[in-house]
């Protein structure tokens, strides 16, 4: 492909603008393989419809929809379901499962309710309760960022990592909260950031 | 000019990676029959690139890698900092290749598994050797003195550097000289007011922009770059350099270039009588046929270890202990860069900048001690420079943080502080106890002896770590971080992906392998081009020394044939 080639490329990806504004001209190839090789596109079926409820309630107390789209929105229950069938190993899916069942038992005890039903205030509070008991994870280490898993995590910081991945990887949370320029064609190191600009989605190299 | 029915090529080159595409161009522009032998699977530059420009919610887990798989099939590959989802299809699969690792002395061999090899993958910083590099063993009697000087390479660098193109600043310094440069990528906001500080406050270090072979504006008929960001997934518009982007179309060209895909070699045949190599072996990776092929002219740039294993596994009764092995150096002296140890600061300077597009690339600051004679106040010999990049922080550096809902999503929706980056490399004193060996009684899937190795940093690759840290968060200071972080373990050997050494170059037969013109000592048609041929490690990054290496033996092997001395 030759630059002029290239920029009429870029040119299709820019001019499908109202319908697709940040989808990307992937060829059949790419399309091929990453169909392949998504392990994502296989609906996980690891949870019942009570738990599941209970974890899209959570991830989305924890990435609620504001005057942007939320975690529901970008469908991070379907990607932390995903993450917890496939991608955990058995100790952490444990801690996973039996951290999920206390959350369902202990609104059940306190309200009376299970955890979608509550008010939000209700719902953050028990986040919070969870948050302060696990305080003293490593997950919380001041940089601790730069690693693929914290293996004993609590399920609250388990439930944080994934929801709070899940939601600014996806395709909704990297477009319509973060920002995302897939084919820049240009490098300008001082451009200006307004005080409620986002951040670039993706990593800068 | 293939004359004789015993040759079925003039030359054959084994390897299609960052050297074995420079001799494939260097040696059919030349009007040699070329036959290029990859043990890798081919791919097709650009159809095949499937990672390429893909978000992460394409990418399987969206990005967070899997680790049951890395642990099963890339213990090794997944232990350096390149591979990924994007780019996983280029890189070797430990299962099926594997070594011998020893976990006391562990060294990490970084391979790439297709046509093309490394320099799909490579970092792209591209640095000229200085004078001082090639005196530096003769100087402080670490290893044998090079028989070549700056003066040898300059004329090959700058060869090179036109054709591959390479985008950076000039500066006129001895100790990094200039190449041919296309124009310099730009700065971000903080490094620029870094810079600035730092010129007034270390008058004694100079930081540019990173040297990089991308093309930072069109370059024969290789389109500018479009700042997608990960060039390691590779380039279907060609702008970094490759041998896809670049050597290898320039070889196809000529009509005089046949690849050979999913070939692996075995061993050079050596025929005693005519004190020359007459044969490579070769095992087809897929159906396990052998075959050999003949030709006048034997190019290895299989990598440092992949044409040393090569060489060694090359006995005969002239070479018992491997080809070209008089001397007992082959597979010793294996070096690599100290790596791994850096600082982090954090700035609240330029806190309205940020950035538009994404560049693959970072900035330099090049060595600065011991330059010329011993600082007084250094214990350690030779020297580091620093790769260095800013970044503003953000999500994906603060997810661990406590809260919930609208604040903490408000929070990592926008860019944090300002963070920079000092990546010390550092220079690494050949050893004799440093080597890779094969082991008789391994062997792989096609019956070829595993490689092992045995390397372990010394005194003074710690003291440079030391020094690194210490001037590192000096600079830090002068640059105005408010906090710095150290990170001062050095990553084991291998894990800086400079390794070399093994098959190293001297006048004299009876301590090197390769003589000046990277001609195998008693076997003169082999010439052994890339990083195995280093008699010293420098601190900057090798890639272009190799190149140029490898174009000025082709150079003179193509005179010596047709002068009739080949």
């Amino acid at each position: 492909m030759n630059r002029r080639e290239f920029m009429q490329c870029a040119a299709l990806l820019v001019s499908g603008v109202a319908a697709t504004r940040n989808s990307l001209a992937l060829s059949e190839e790419q399309k091929h393989y990453l169909a392949k090789a998504n392990y994502n596109r296989t609906p996980a079926d690891y949870f019942n419809e009570a738990q599941r409820r209970t974890v899209a309630a959570v991830a989305e107390t924890i990435m609620p929809a504001t005057d942007t789209p939320g975690a529901i929105d970008a469908g991070v229950p379907g990607f932390i379901e995903n993450m917890v069938q496939d991608w955990l190993n058995k100790a952490e899916r444990g801690i996973f499962d039996q951290g999920l069942a206390e959350l369902m038992a202990s609104t059940q005890r306190s309200y009376g309710k299970s955890f979608e039903m509550l008010e939000p205030a209700q719902q953050r509070d028990c986040l919070e309760a969870l948050e302060s008991a696990a305080s003293d994870s490593a997950w919380y280490d001041f940089g601790n960022t730069q690693r693929v898993f914290v293996s004993d995590a609590p399920f609250i910081c388990q439930m944080k990592e994934l929801t709070i991945w899940g939601f600014f990887t996806s395709e909704t949370g990297a477009t319509q909260v973060l920002r995302y320029e897939a084919m820049p064609m240009t490098f300008d190191g001082n451009r200006e950031l307004g005080p409620d600009d986002s951040s670039w989605a993706g990593n800068p190299f | 000019m293939i004359q004789s029915e015993n040759y079925d090529f003039d030359a054959i080159v084994v390897g299609s990676g960052i050297s074995g595409g420079w001799a494939a161009k260097e040696l059919t522009e030349k009007g040699l029959k070329v036959l290029v032998l990859e043990r890798g699977r081919d791919i097709t530059p650009g159809l095949d690139y499937y990672g390429e420009h893909a978000p992460d919610w394409k990418l399987p887990y969206q990005g967070k890698k899997p680790r049951e798989l890395y642990e099963n099939e890339y213990p090794i590959q997944s232990h350096g900092y390149a591979l990924n989802e994007g780019n996983r299809q280029f890189w070797n699969n430990d299962k099926d290749n594997p070594y011998v690792f020893d976990a006391e002395k562990p060294f990490y061999w970084m391979r790439a598994d297709v046509v093309g090899g490394r320099s799909l993958i490579w970092g792209r910083q591209t640095y000229r050797w200085c004078e001082q590099d090639f005196t530096a063993n003769a100087t402080d009697g670490h290893g044998i003195p090079w028989p070549i000087g700056y003066c040898d390479l300059a004329p090959w660098y700058s060869h090179v550097e036109q054709f591959a193109g390479i985008s950076g600043e000039a500066l006129g310094l001895d100790e990094l000289p200039d190449s041919e440069f296309l124009k310099p990528m730009e700065m971000h906001a903080l490094e620029k007011t870094i810079q600035g500080r730092l010129r007034k406050k270390a008058p004694h270090v100079h930081m540019t922009i990173g040297r990089v072979a991308i093309l930072s504006e069109d370059h024969n008929g290789r389109a500018a770059c479009h700042y997608c960001g990960p060039c390691d997934r590779g380039c279907s518009t060609g702008s970094y350099f490759s041998s896809h982007s670049a050597t290898l179309p320039a070889a196809r060209a000529t009509g005089n270039l046949t690849l050979k895909a999913n070939a692996v070699v075995e061993r050079l045949e050596y025929d005693a009588q005519g004190g020359r190599v007459s044969a490579v072996h070769v095992i087809d990776s897929q159906t396990g046929e052998r075959s050999a092929f003949r030709a006048r002219l034997y190019f290895l740039c299989a990598s440092t270890v992949g044409s040393t294993q090569i060489l060694m596994n090359s006995r005969s009764e002239a070479f018992p202990d491997g080809l070209g092995n008089r001397s007992g150096a082959l597979g010793h002296y294996m070096m690599d860069h100290v790596y791994g140890v850096g600082i982090t600061g954090i700035f609240y300077d330029d806190m309205d900048r940020y950035w538009f597009g994404n560049r693959p690339n970072g900035t330099y600051i090049p060595r600065f001690r011991n330059l010329g004679d011993q600082d007084d106040d250094a214990g350690f010999l030779r020297g580091y420079g620093y790769q260095g990049a800013a970044m503003r922080m953000d999500w994906k550096t603060g997810f661990n943080k406590r809260g919930f809902g609208a604040d903490l999503k408000e929070s990592l929706r926008k860019p944090g502080p300002w963070v920079f980056h000092l990546a010390g490399f550092g220079e690494v004193l050949p050893q004799y106890a440093n080597r890779m060996y094969l082991d008789a009684k391994k062997v792989d899937r096609f019956g070829i002896p595993q490689v092992g190795f045995s390397c372990q940093w010394g005194d003074n690759e710690r003291m440079i770590r030391d020094d690194m840290l210490e001037q590192g968060e000096a600079l830090m200071k002068a640059a105005g971080a408010v906090f710095t972080v150290k990170q001062g373990e050095m990553g084991e050997p291998g894990l800086g992906i400079h390794e070399m050494g093994t098959a190293r170059m001297g006048d004299d037969p009876t301590q090197s392998v390769v003589n000046a013109h990277n001609q195998v000592h008693g076997a003169p048609n082999v010439f052994v081009t890339d990083g195995a041929c280093m008699t010293s490690s420098s601190c900057v990054n090798p890639s272009l020394t190799y190149m140029a290496l490898t174009a000025r033996a082709c150079d003179y092997a193509v005179k010596q044939l047709a002068q009739g001395r080949l």
